[in-house]
């Protein structure tokens, strides 16, 4: 692996957004912003090197980044673009070493493709990894802390040149720490966290997500019409769970979007219906109340005629919608891992079954 | 003498400009349907020549006139007759990551753009300043740009939640270019999103000029008939705007076709909940109607290959007509006007002709068709699986709706589709268009973002009704009968201590 180098640029972009959508079961925020901005960004500094975690060096520091708070305020206050110089600049006076290259948070939607843009700027490789293969909610659903890495400190900058730095004395204050920071920062912010050596992260994140992404994103750009949504399910390495129409929308109030969507199937088959629960994800699929696919697996729901992902602040009645599931990465299916990310952590009374596990429905 | 008691509604499409004469009882006293010519100003002194033709139709009698015109998105398309357009946009340092303009087509951009600054300002989520604004950079970009702009696009972060750094920016502007400049700002013209906002902003500050010409152009088509009418325009909600909105608000004309097409068969037909299908000599469009307007597209939409984001009426286009070319093998080879038609002693086999020799509509001669009787035989099943797949998708619905078939061309929707109880075609269903424009409201929509908290939420409310209200009045509706009609709220994702976004649409009957 450490002959072939991938660099992302203008052409791999486009893909690599539709991949990054296709990976967050539904979260992880439009990146539709995040690829405007990375084509700009490329095209005046050049494409990004995407490097193995193999190729890191034992002490060189990788800093995970991506974005906190809500994406929609993102869309509106746009980012400067210098928030990844902010970023590493402090990082590396908090640590006292050069940072060597940025890894995405999480590989879901928007924060799949704005450290792109980052690195564009800054010159530096993106790691092909990631800490979530697919979005989570909260700050310590990453797989660095299953892996013992401090979220702390948390460095915040709000792009205008405000920066928040959070020295943690007690990790479990993390997640509220830093939310309410970045409410203070306006609402959303860029966020840096769990910064790490490079012989850490080829132990504590997950690898090969940008990669991943990208060749996912690809199938789905590249595939013919007909034959496309085969393509994308094999390489999610998905399941179907119907296909069909949104014929019901159900969401709860509060800022959290949360609520549910039922996809009838079509004609003869008309009676069978799912389930799809969200929080911000999907998180649930359901048929007669009983469950066919749950996180930390990835439920994701595809449109019909295109294979692009169907985003949860996008759902809406009427879409025609293939549901699919995918088994989550295998470090997410450990005992200890499942407390953190697993059906009772969303507040469901269920034992996890992988959708790899399960009998029923389409092929793998 | 007789009062003027009388509205003229003329609609240009692509092909066809239709006019109504409607008495204050909603009677169609007169009414005509014919192709455009070369020139505008040619078209509409036609129109008004044959409404007022007929003897019950005098000049005199017309009090308002009320047009629906294609002008504004052509001009978009064709980069023609559009203003110099000088963008600022508040927010720096945020947003510079994606500069004005930026994602427009190079000609585009090129035609439109006189120069454009990002300066300091702008307000977060909640309302409070997020910097002060940067009025000397603003100043120095004006003085730059001096000679070249016509016109000016302001564009300010969260401006739909604080307009006040728009607003300053724009006293700025008056001072340095002179009081006359037409200024655009962004919260009075698009919501949250300001990428998509903007660009809106900047396509209205560059349609200005086609604006004014529009309303020169109809004002001297009708004073050559000694009409002195009030003149309305029609927007992109169905609804209609006075003379002075639609010169400052021209990008709200982008859409109104498809709109003022749906009100017209929804008052025509008294149906005010199902889709309509509007089919002309070349396109149908397909939308829905909630409660007597046009569903909203969801955003983004595309304009000319600009990403923008204002209210546009959601609307499927099918690419066939009347006119649609019938060939064995293939359903589309390009189109042509009526005459042609065999059914009207052409030598073209079209739709329309399938249509009637399938006994589907009553026109012309059926027994023209005879002789292609094996061309024509199977070409409607296309359309009919075409027309049934975006029923389907449009009305999201699992339960049956009622369809308006209007459009010249409405003869082609079958009597019977999967998904509909009941077909109706309503009599003048092929003047739809300017029928829709005749019984329009004046209407205003406004745009609101407050922090979920009880006295928060009932005062952003109120503050959201009043400015729709007065938006709408300013448009022309009667104070004393406009009302609220639409209120929604949206809760914006991932906030622990939330925000909603609210949207109220009010309109009422023209004064």
């Amino acid at each position: 692996m450490t002959t072939e180098r991938l660099r992302i640029d203008a052409a791999a972009l486009p893909a690599l957004a539709v991949g990054c959508a296709a990976v967050g079961a539904g979260g992880g925020g439009d990146p539709d912003l995040a690829l405007t901005m990375a084509l700009l960004a490329v095209g005046e500094h050049g494409a990004v090197p995407v490097v193995d975690v193999d190729d890191l060096d034992d002490e060189a520091l990788v800093m995970p980044c991506g974005m906190l708070g809500a994406p929609t305020i993102a869309d509106e206050r746009v980012w400067s673009g210098g928030e990844g110089r902010t970023l590493r600049d402090m990082v590396e006076r908090l640590h006292g070493r050069r940072v060597q290259a940025l890894m995405p948070l999480q590989i879901a939607g928007a924060d799949g493709v704005l450290p792109v843009t980052w690195a564009a700027r800054l010159g530096l490789p993106l790691a092909d990894a990631d800490g979530r293969g697919r979005a989570f909610p909260g700050l310590h659903q990453h797989t660095m802390h299953l892996g013992g890495v401090a979220a702390g400190p948390v460095v915040l900058t709000d792009g205008r040149g405000d920066t928040i730095v959070i020295h943690l004395d007690d990790e479990s204050r993390a997640d509220r720490l830093s939310r309410a920071a970045a409410g203070s920062l306006g609402g959303v912010c860029a966020a840096a966290l769990y910064c790490m050596a490079g012989a850490r992260a080829r132990s504590a994140a997950i690898r090969g997500s940008v990669t991943r992404a990208l060749a996912i994103g690809r199938t789905i750009v590249g595939a013919e019409a007909e034959g496309r949504l085969a393509a994308v399910v094999a390489a999610l390495g998905a399941k179907v769970i119907i296909q069909g129409t949104v014929v019901d929308v159900e969401r709860a109030g509060g800022g959290l979007p949360r609520g549910a969507a039922t996809v009838q199937s079509p004609g003869r088959d008309r009676r069978r219906r799912v389930r799809v629960e969200l929080q911000n994800e999907y998180l649930l699929a359901l048929e007669d109340g009983a469950p066919c696919a749950m996180v930390p697996d990835l439920v994701s729901l595809l449109a019909a005629d295109t294979g692009v992902p169907v985003l949860t602040e996008r759902l809406a009645y009427g879409q025609r919608v293939t549901v699919v599931a995918s088994p989550a990465p295998d470090v997410w299916r450990s005992e200890t891992a499942l407390a953190l990310v697993g059906p009772g952590a969303f507040g469901y009374d269920l034992d996890y079954t992988s959708v790899s596990d399960g009998a029923s429905g389409g092929d793998r | 003498m007789a009062t003027a008691d009388l509205r003229l509604a003329i609609t240009a499409g692509d092909t066809n400009l239709d006019a109504v004469a409607l008495d204050a009882g909603d009677r169609i006293v007169a009414r005509v349907k014919m192709p455009r010519g070369r020139d505008a100003e040619g078209d509409l002194h036609a129109a008004v020549r044959h409404i007022t033709r007929d003897g019950e139709v005098r000049a005199a009698r017309i009090s308002r006139a009320l047009l629906g015109s294609h002008a504004p998105l052509e001009a978009v398309v064709a980069r023609r007759d559009l203003c110099r357009t000088a963008v600022v946009r508040i927010g720096a340092p945020l947003t510079a990551a994606v500069p004005p303009l930026s994602t427009w087509p190079a000609d585009l951009r090129e035609a439109v753009s006189a120069g454009e600054a990002i300066i300091g300002g702008g307000a977060r989520f909640d309302g409070d300043a997020g910097a002060p604004l940067d009025t000397d950079a603003l100043a120095a970009f004006l003085a730059g740009i001096a000679g070249d702009a016509q016109t000016v696009a302001v564009a300010s972060v969260f401006s739909p939640v604080a307009p006040e750094h728009e607003l300053a920016a724009a006293d700025v502007v008056r001072r340095e270019l002179g009081a006359a400049i037409p200024i655009s700002l962004s919260h009075e013209i698009g919501s949250l999103g300001l990428l998509d906002r903007e660009n809106a902003t900047v396509l209205n500050a560059a349609l200005v000029g086609v604006a004014a010409q529009l309303a020169a152009v109809l004002r001297r088509a009708l004073e050559r008939h000694r009409i002195d009418a009030e003149l309305f325009f029609g927007q992109n909600d169905g609804t209609v705007m006075a003379l002075e909105p639609a010169l400052r608000f021209p990008v709200l004309m982008i859409g109104s076709g498809p709109a003022s097409a749906m009100r017209g068969a929804a008052w025509l037909s008294g149906v005010t909940a199902g889709v309509v299908v509007d089919i002309g000599g070349a396109r149908a469009d397909v939308g829905i109607l909630v409660n007597g307007f046009p569903r909203e597209a969801p955003a983004p939409i595309r304009v000319a290959g600009v990403r923008t984001s204002f209210r546009t009426p959601d609307v499927i286009s099918l690419p066939f007509g009347g006119g649609t070319v019938v060939a064995p093998g293939t359903m589309i080879a390009g189109s042509v006007l009526g005459e042609q038609a065999l059914v009207f002693g052409g030598e073209t086999a079209t739709l329309i002709d399938a249509a009637v020799a399938a006994g589907r509509v009553v026109l012309g001669s059926r027994a023209l068709t005879l002789r292609q009787r094996r061309t024509l035989a199977g070409a409607l099943a296309p359309v009919d699986a075409q027309l049934a797949d975006a029923v389907d998708r449009i009305k999201r619905a699992p339960h049956d709706v009622a369809l308006v078939a209007v459009g010249g061309a409405s003869g082609l929707v079958p009597s019977d589709l999967p998904g509909v109880d009941e077909v109706i075609v309503p009599g003048d269903g092929d003047v739809a268009g300017a029928v829709g424009l005749a019984i329009a409201p004046a209407g205003g929509q406004a745009d609101r973002i407050f922090r979920n908290r009880p006295a928060d939420r009932d005062h952003a409310i109120a503050a959201a009704r009043e400015e729709a209200l007065a938006r709408a009045i300013h448009a022309g509706a009667d104070p004393d009968r406009v009302e609220v009609v639409a209120v929604n709220e949206v809760p914006l994702a991932y906030m622990h201590d939330p925000a909603i976004r609210i949207r109220v649409k009010a309109a009422g009957p023209r004064i």
